[in-house]
């Protein structure tokens, strides 16, 4: 990826990451990975788990150094300001440990006491009753659903200008997810910039406008989630008038067979340019053809594939 | 500041259970033995039966002799204050190991560091809380030992009763910054509680043992409790010794400071031997 210059540009870059490169031991978690997120923005990071996602955000918070490469984060790098950055950003782990004996609110009192007490109480109350949450709870005594709740608040209540999200709605169920797809919204409408990582390509279709996705520590795609799931791969069924030998449509480039039940009927998924594909049809007797836009797991795996 | 002294305020508060149930132990212990003496100089004779009474090697691994704990320093040294800094040094141990690994193993340290703390305040925040801990139960043993000093012929003040408890506080010290920099350069929190565990107790026995057997005195030599002094005058008090092991102290804190700083922030389970 070409990095722009101007001051201009890098003045509008919520998060840049240039070469960033980290291994343990003998594993390369990372392989020299370029982003850059707009202010504002909602970016998707997607990638399965040992991808990388939480290596590179973990980096970005100074918490592991990278072997080489930047992170700059507001505009501002980490590792030298690492405080700095970390007070105008909000983060939720993948996995969310607390102190088990204190009460939900005694825990977010901690959190905000690590911050200089920047939270407005109001609002974490706002946050939880959305989230039908009791704050007055144990956290020991929370389902792994609640516990991301509570991750969730403390990532938000300060009001960041930069959330780093990892995997923000794991394990919860499908209408809190919801609600906090709605609060990720809301405070993207108020200029908050949001990285998530996730595994959950519905969730990514539903939040992110641009989307990155990364195989084995390399970007491998970077780009705006509706041409993704538009231009890359078609699902695409044939139902021909009489049996039909279509054998001369798998030579095709970027044709993939994903089910052929006999001679009449074959389901294909075809990668990129349609053209040359229609145009091979033209001689076959077609009954009906369907067309289905892929969803971006199809469109995930497919990259996975390469 | 204001991030270490936030550190240092919920570190100091974590280990509040502790402070009471380690410095009330300690107190207790005090005002017990305290009265002892009472009881045991009230039949001269027969206290100094009892102590002719012990093999010889054993009043050597007190580093007393037939006379001495008769005296009441002699008394207050075997008695009272020779295994104070194993006892102690316990809880040093697993305070030290665990001030910064324990949330880094139970995953929790990724999301505190995410917070604008900055490593420096965090580390030297916990540190502090650590001191403090142990001074409070120096302060509250202290205070058990010199309750009753009123109503006894010991014949010292609390001043002089501080003294021990000085040189204590510097001994559990050492057990715990050896810890804390274990910690930080071994793969998991057992690992390092388990070496520095060892460590106490072999600094402990071997300098004893030495009064036994002068082979081991070169060895002795490089293990602090052989600089642990239950002296109860700063006249008699071997200040060398004691700013040597602060020094000591202060060395293994700055290493384990810069590991701290330098390193990589694990998640939780990473280089633990815990079974997954």
């Amino acid at each position: 990826m070409a990095i722009n210059n101007s001051n201009n540009h890098y003045d509008d870059l919520a998060i840049e990451v240039r070469e960033l490169t980290k291994s343990y031991g003998k594993v390369r978690a990372l392989r020299g990975i370029n982003l850059q997120v707009q202010r504002g923005e909602i970016f998707g990071f997607l990638g399965p788990n040992g991808a990388g996602k939480t290596t590179t955000i973990r980096c970005m918070l100074d918490m592991i150094r990278p072997d080489s490469g930047k992170a700059l984060l507001l505009g501002l790098d980490p590792q030298v300001e690492p405080v700095a950055v970390q007070a105008r950003t909000g983060y939720l782990p993948g996995e969310m440990q607390y102190y088990d004996n204190l009460t939900s609110e005694r825990q977010l009192h901690f959190f905000n006491d690590m911050r200089g007490g920047c939270a407005e109480w109001d609002y974490v109350h706002h946050l939880a009753d959305r989230l039908s949450l009791d704050l007055k709870q144990p956290i020991k005594n929370l389902s792994k659903g609640n516990k991301q709740k509570v991750g969730v608040i403390q990532a938000l209540m300060h009001r960041p200008e930069l959330l780093l999200l990892d995997e923000p709605t794991s394990g919860l169920d499908p209408l809190m997810q919801q609600e906090v797809l709605g609060f990720l919204r809301e405070a993207n409408s108020t200029g908050t910039t949001i990285f998530f990582s996730s595994h959950i390509m519905s969730e990514v279709e539903r939040l992110a406008e641009r989307v990155a996705i990364i195989r084995s520590g390399e970007i491998v795609e970077v780009t705006d989630t509706v041409s993704l799931t538009h231009s890359a791969v078609n699902r695409i069924t044939i139902r021909f008038k009489r049996p039909t030998d279509f054998n001369a449509l798998f030579t095709i480039p970027g044709v993939e067979v994903l089910s052929q039940m006999d001679q009449t009927s074959v389901t294909l998924l075809v990668t990129g340019d349609m053209e040359m594909f229609v145009h091979s049809m033209s001689d076959l007797p077609v009954l009906d053809l369907e067309t289905e836009r892929p969803s971006l797991e199809e469109v995930f795996l497919n990259y996975y594939k390469k | 500041m204001k991030r270490l002294w936030t550190t240092f305020h919920y570190t100091f508060s974590n280990l509040r259970w502790q402070i009471i149930g380690w410095g009330l132990g300690l107190g207790l212990y005090g005002l017990m033995i305290i009265p002892m003496y009472e009881t045991l100089g009230a039949q001269p004779e027969r206290f100094q039966q009892m102590i002719a009474s012990y093999p010889p090697e054993f009043l050597a691994f007190f580093g007393a002799d037939i006379n001495s704990p008769i005296t009441p320093a002699g008394f207050l040294k075997m008695y009272a204050f020779s295994m104070l800094p194993v006892i102690v040094g316990i809880f040093a141990v697993i305070s030290g190991s665990g001030l910064i690994v324990s949330d880094e193993e139970h995953g929790r340290l990724d999301l505190i560091i995410a917070h604008p703390v900055g490593r420096l305040p965090f580390f030297w925040g916990r540190f502090l809380g650590l001191l403090g801990a142990m001074v409070s139960i120096m302060i509250l043993g202290w205070l058990g030992f010199s309750l009753m000093l009123g109503r006894s012929s010991i014949g010292f003040n609390w001043g002089q009763m501080a003294i021990p408890f000085i040189t204590l506080l510097i001994q559990i010290l050492v057990f715990a910054t050896l810890a804390l920099v274990l910690s930080m350069l071994l793969p998991s929190r057992n690992l390092s509680a388990m070496v520095s565990g060892a460590f106490l107790v072999i600094s402990y026995i071997i300098p004893s043992l030495s009064f036994l057997d002068q082979r081991l005195d070169m060895i002795s030599r490089v293990l602090p409790y052989r600089y642990f002094q239950s002296v109860l005058s700063f006249k008699e008090l071997n200040l060398t010794w004691q700013f040597a092991l602060l020094g000591s102290c202060l060395i293994m804190v700055v290493i384990a400071w810069l590991r701290f700083n330098q390193r990589d922030i694990r998640l939780s389970g990473e280089g633990s031997w815990r079974k997954r």
